[in-house]
C-alpha cells in the first residue's frame, strides 16, 4: 500500500484538478504490485503509456525490479513538488504513484508535427520545407541542418497564463554573450498573458510598446535559421508556432531573402540593389509625385509635364487628395486579398486592380499617371522580402506624403531624412538597425 | 504630463511651419506653361516693346497634337507686359518650361536694348538653360510657325537648338547663362543664332554677333560653319573643295581646333590657329582614285585656310570677339592693364591658320 505521504500528494492533486472529463485515474493491480496512474487522456499518448509502463508492469514480476525499471527509464523523472507536477500534468505527462514513490512519465502526444511548405518566404530554388508546429520536430529540423556541438539549447516559458515553452538556441562560438544576456533578460520580463507566436514580441521589444519597425525577424524557414545561427544570431522557437524568431535583427536581415545564397554572385548583387531601390521608391514616390506636380513641375521634361497636365485637366481635386484616394484603394485591395479565401483572392485583385483603376481614371477621379504611380508603389512594396518590413514601408510612405504635401520637394527630402534619423536611433538588442556591412560566418569564426 | 507638453510643442512647430511653405501649392493643371518668349519692338504705339508668350495647351488625349496660344502685349518693359498678360489668361503663368527666348531682329540691331536681356536671368523661374535666339523678321513670326512634325509647341525649336534633334554646324545655339556671361565678361562677345520664319519651316543657319549691347554683324551660313569649327561644338559638316575643274565635297566627322596667341617682342602679335579635320569624300564631279586623295587633302587645306582666315579677319574688322581670344589673352597675362593691352593688340593682330585635312577614303570600294 502506498504510504501516507504519497496518498496525500495524490489526494491533493486530484483535488486541484476538479475532475475534468478527460482526466484518467487508474489503479493497476498485479499479484505482487500495485500502481496508480494519473493523466489527461486528450494530451497523452496512451499507446506510449501502455507500451512503456503497463506492459512491463505485468511482465516484470518482482516489485523491486519494476522499481528499478522505472528509475532507469529515461522518460521517467522524479517528483519534485506539487506545482511542477501539476504543470507537467497539464502538458501531457502522466503521474505514476508506485510504492513510496511518485514518478512523472513523459508521454506527451505530439500533434501538429507535420512539416509544412513555406508559404510566406517563398524562393524559387533552395529548400521548400518550413517548420512544423511542434517544438521537438522544429528543434530536430534545426539540428539536422546545424549539426554542431556548439549549438546550445535552453528552455524557458513566456506568458502569464499560457506558460508557453520557448527554446533559446544559439551557437556558443559565435554569439555575443552580451546580446544573449539582453535577450534572456528581455524574455524574462515579457508581460503577455497568452503567448501564441513569436510575432507577439514585436511590441514588447520597444519600451513604449509602439513599434513601427520590426526589430526581430520571424521566419518559417529552417535554412534561414541555420544560416543565422552560423552568423551568431539567437533563435527562439515557440511551442505551437511554425515560425522561429531570429534576434537581433537589423535592416540588412530584413532586406535579405534566402534566395540570395542560392543565386550567383552578380545576380544576388543585382537583386539587392533592386530591393533597396524598391524600398526607396515605395517610400518616397507618392510624396515625390505631389511635390513635383504641385510645387516644382520644372523638374519634368516639358513633354512629360504637358502630358501630366493634360491627364490631370479633368481632375477636380488637388494632387494630394488624388494620391491619398488611390493609395487608400490599393491598401484596401491588398488587405482584402490577404483576408479572402485563396479561391476568391485573385478575383478581388483583378476586379479591384483592373476595373476600379480603369473606371476611376475614366470617371475623372484620378489621372492615368497616378494609376501608374500607385501600382508602381504597390509592386515595389511587395519586392521587400520580409513581410513585416513591407508593412512598415506601407505605413511610412504616408508620413513622407504628408510632409511633402506641405513642403514640396524640400518635404520629400525632409521626410526621408526623418525616417532615416528614426532608423539610426533604433537598435535591436544592442546592434544598430542600420548595420549594413554584411556579417559572414567566416568573419566571426576568425575572431 | 511631460509627453503631453512635448506633443503640444510638436503641433505648434508643425503648424507654424505650414505657414512658411514658400512658393506654394499649385497643381500642374492650374499652371499655364510658357514654352517660348518673344520680344519685338512695338509698332504704331507709344509703348516700346511687344512681348509675346507662347503657351502650351495640354490635351487630355494623346491622339491630337498639343495646341498653343500666343498672347501678346505692348508695354515699356517686359515685366509690365507679363503682368498684363497674366490678367488675360485663366491659369497661373509658369515660366519654368520657357526654354526658348526669341528676340526680334529690330530689337537686337538697335542700341540701348541690352537691359531687357537681364530680365530673363533675374527671373528665378526662367531656367538658365533656356536658349536665346534672334527672330527674323520678328520674334512673333517665329513663335507663330508651326512645323508639321511638331507634336508639342516649340518642340521643333528645342530640338534644333539643342543637340537632341538635328546636328549641324550651321546652328550655333546659345544658352541664357552663357549669353549673360558673354554680355558681361571682357574678352568674349555674345553671339546668337538667327531663326528665320519661313511659313511652316524654321531656318536656323546664320549667327548674329554682338558687341556688349547690340548686333553688329551677321554671318552667312558658311561663315557660321567656320565659327562653329572654331568653337569645337559640332563635328559633322560638309566642305566643298574645288581643285582645278573638279569639285569634291568632304564630309567631316572629326574637327579639332587649337589656337595660341603669340606676342613676340618687337614684332606683330599673331594668333596661330590649328584646325585638324577628318572625313570622307562624299561627292565628286569626277572619279577620284585612292592614290590621289592626298592631293585633294592639300587642296582642301588650302581652301579652308583661306576661308577660316577670312572669317577671323571679318570678325576682327568689326572689333568683335565671339571666340574669346581676349579672354584667352587675359587668362595668360597677369599684368593689371591686360585688358587695355588686348584692346590695343587685337585690331592689328595677324591670324596664321594651319589646317590639316585627312580624307580617310573615297567612300567607295574600288
Amino acid at each position: 500500500m502506498p504510504s501516507n505521504n504519497v496518498q496525500t500528494i495524490r489526494d491533493h492533486l486530484l483535488n486541484m484538478l476538479q475532475q475534468p472529463e478527460d482526466m484518467v485515474f487508474k489503479e493497476n493491480h498485479s499479484k505482487e504490485k500495485y500502481m496508480e496512474a494519473l493523466y489527461i487522456k486528450s494530451i497523452c499518448d496512451e499507446a506510449i503509456l501502455h507500451d512503456n509502463i503497463l506492459k512491463p508492469f505485468f511482465e516484470i514480476t518482482g516489485p523491486e525490479e519494476f522499481l528499478n525499471f522505472l528509475q532507469s527509464n529515461p522518460k521517467v523523472s522524479e517528483y519534485e513538488d506539487e506545482q511542477k507536477a501539476l504543470e507537467e500534468l497539464l502538458r501531457g505527462v502522466a503521474i505514476l504513484f508506485y510504492q513510496d514513490f511518485v514518478f512523472l512519465f513523459d508521454c506527451k502526444m505530439d500533434r501538429n508535427n507535420a512539416v509544412m511548405d513555406t508559404t510566406v518566404e517563398t524562393t524559387i530554388q533552395g529548400p521548400q520545407a518550413g517548420f512544423s508546429e511542434s517544438l521537438p520536430v522544429n528543434l530536430g529540423l534545426i539540428r539536422q541542418r546545424y549539426p554542431s556541438t556548439a549549438l546550445m539549447v535552453e528552455s524557458s516559458t513566456v506568458g502569464n497564463l499560457s506558460k508557453t515553452r520557448v527554446m533559446i538556441l544559439h551557437d556558443t562560438r559565435f554569439t555575443d554573450p552580451d546580446t544573449l544576456k539582453r535577450i534572456k533578460k528581455f524574455l524574462a520580463n515579457v508581460d503577455i498573458d497568452m503567448f501564441q507566436s513569436g510575432e507577439q514580441l514585436f511590441d514588447s521589444l520597444r519600451k513604449s510598446n509602439k513599434a513601427l519597425f520590426p526589430l526581430m525577424l520571424v521566419t518559417e524557414r529552417p535554412d534561414r535559421v541555420a544560416v543565422n545561427l552560423s552568423m551568431g544570431k539567437v533563435i527562439l522557437l515557440i511551442h505551437g508556432s511554425s515560425f522561429a524568431v531570429i534576434l537581433p535583427t537589423v535592416m540588412k536581415d530584413l532586406m535579405a531573402s534566402m534566395e540570395d545564397i542560392y543565386q550567383a554572385y552578380w545576380i544576388t548583387k543585382f537583386l539587392k540593389v533592386l530591393r533597396y531601390t524598391a524600398f526607396n521608391v515605395s517610400l518616397i514616390l507618392p510624396g515625390l509625385y505631389v511635390a513635383v506636380t504641385s510645387y516644382n513641375p520644372e523638374i519634368f521634361r516639358i513633354q512629360l509635364a504637358l502630358s501630366i497636365a493634360g491627364s490631370r485637366t479633368a481632375i477636380p481635386y488637388p494632387s494630394y487628395i488624388e494620391v491619398v484616394l488611390m493609395l487608400f484603394m490599393v491598401e484596401l485591395l491588398t488587405e482584402a486579398s490577404i483576408r479572402l479565401p485563396k479561391a476568391v483572392g485573385p478575383t478581388a485583385t483583378t476586379v479591384g486592380g483592373l476595373i476600379l483603376g480603369q473606371a476611376a481614371a475614366e470617371a475623372g477621379l484620378v489621372s492615368n499617371i497616378m494609376i501608374v504611380i500607385v501600382s508602381f508603389v504597390a509592386i515595389s512594396n511587395f519586392v521587400v522580402p520580409i513581410n513585416a518590413f513591407s508593412f512598415t514601408i506601407r505605413v511610412l510612405k504616408y508620413f513622407v506624403l504628408l510632409i511633402s504635401s506641405l513642403f514640396g520637394l524640400v518635404g520629400v527630402v525632409l521626410g526621408f531624412f526623418l525616417v532615416l534619423a528614426y532608423m539610426v536611433k533604433l537598435d535591436s538588442f544592442g546592434e544598430p538597425f542600420l548595420t549594413l556591412v554584411q556579417s559572414k560566418p567566416g568573419e566571426n569564426s576568425n575572431k | 504630463m511631460k509627453s503631453l507638453s512635448n506633443w503640444r510643442l510638436v503641433v505648434i512647430i508643425l503648424s507654424s511651419i505650414i505657414l512658411l511653405n514658400g512658393c506654394g501649392f499649385k497643381d500642374i493643371d492650374k499652371r499655364f506653361f510658357v514654352v517660348s518668349i518673344g520680344v519685338d519692338l512695338a509698332k504704331n504705339s507709344s509703348k516700346k516693346y511687344l512681348v509675346s508668350l507662347k503657351f502650351a495647351i495640354p490635351k487630355a488625349s494623346r491622339d491630337s497634337p498639343t495646341e498653343f496660344e500666343i498672347v501678346s502685349e505692348k508695354a515699356d518693359s517686359i515685366s509690365e507686359a507679363v503682368r498684363i498678360i497674366k490678367t488675360k489668361v485663366d491659369k497661373e503663368v509658369d515660366f519654368s518650361h520657357a526654354k526658348v527666348i526669341v528676340v526680334g531682329e529690330e530689337v537686337v540691331k538697335e542700341k540701348g536694348n541690352a537691359g531687357i536681356y537681364y530680365w530673363f536671368t533675374r527671373r528665378r523661374d526662367i531656367q538658365a538653360i533656356a536658349w536665346v535666339a534672334i527672330g527674323k523678321p520678328t520674334a512673333l513670326e517665329v513663335l507663330k510657325v508651326k512645323p508639321k512634325s511638331e507634336f508639342i509647341p516649340s518642340n521643333a525649336l528645342f530640338l534644333s537648338l539643342g543637340k537632341d534633334g538635328s546636328e549641324t554646324p550651321y546652328v550655333i545655339s546659345e544658352f541664357l547663362f552663357d549669353f549673360k556671361y558673354r554680355l558681361i565678361e571682357r574678352g568674349i562677345d555674345p553671339m546668337l543664332p538667327i531663326i528665320e520664319a519661313k511659313k511652316d519651316i524654321l531656318e536656323i543657319n546664320k549667327v548674329g554677333l554682338f558687341n556688349k549691347s547690340y548686333q553688329k554683324l551677321a554671318l552667312n551660313p558658311e561663315e557660321t560653319k567656320i565659327v562653329s569649327f572654331l568653337r569645337k561644338r559640332e563635328e559633322k559638316s560638309a566642305n566643298k573643295i574645288t581643285k582645278g575643274k573638279i569639285v569634291v565635297v568632304i564630309d567631316t566627322h572629326k574637327v579639332k581646333t587649337k589656337y595660341k596667341i603669340h606676342t613676340p617682342k618687337g614684332k606683330t602679335p599673331y594668333i596661330k590657329v590649328n584646325v585638324s579635320l577628318e572625313g570622307t569624300l562624299e561627292e565628286a564631279t569626277r572619279r577620284v582614285p585612292n592614290e590621289k586623295l592626298s592631293s585633294y587633302e592639300k587642296a582642301a587645306e588650302k581652301t579652308l585656310n583661306k576661308e577660316i582666315r577670312n572669317v577671323l579677319v571679318k570678325i576682327q574688322k568689326a572689333n568683335l570677339d565671339p571666340i574669346g581670344f581676349g579672354l584667352r589673352y587675359r587668362s595668360r597675362h597677369f599684368n593689371n592693364d591686360d585688358w587695355e593691352e588686348w584692346k590695343r593688340i587685337y585690331p592689328e593682330i595677324k591670324f596664321k591658320v594651319q589646317t590639316k585635312m585627312q580624307i580617310e577614303d573615297t567612300g567607295l570600294i574600288e
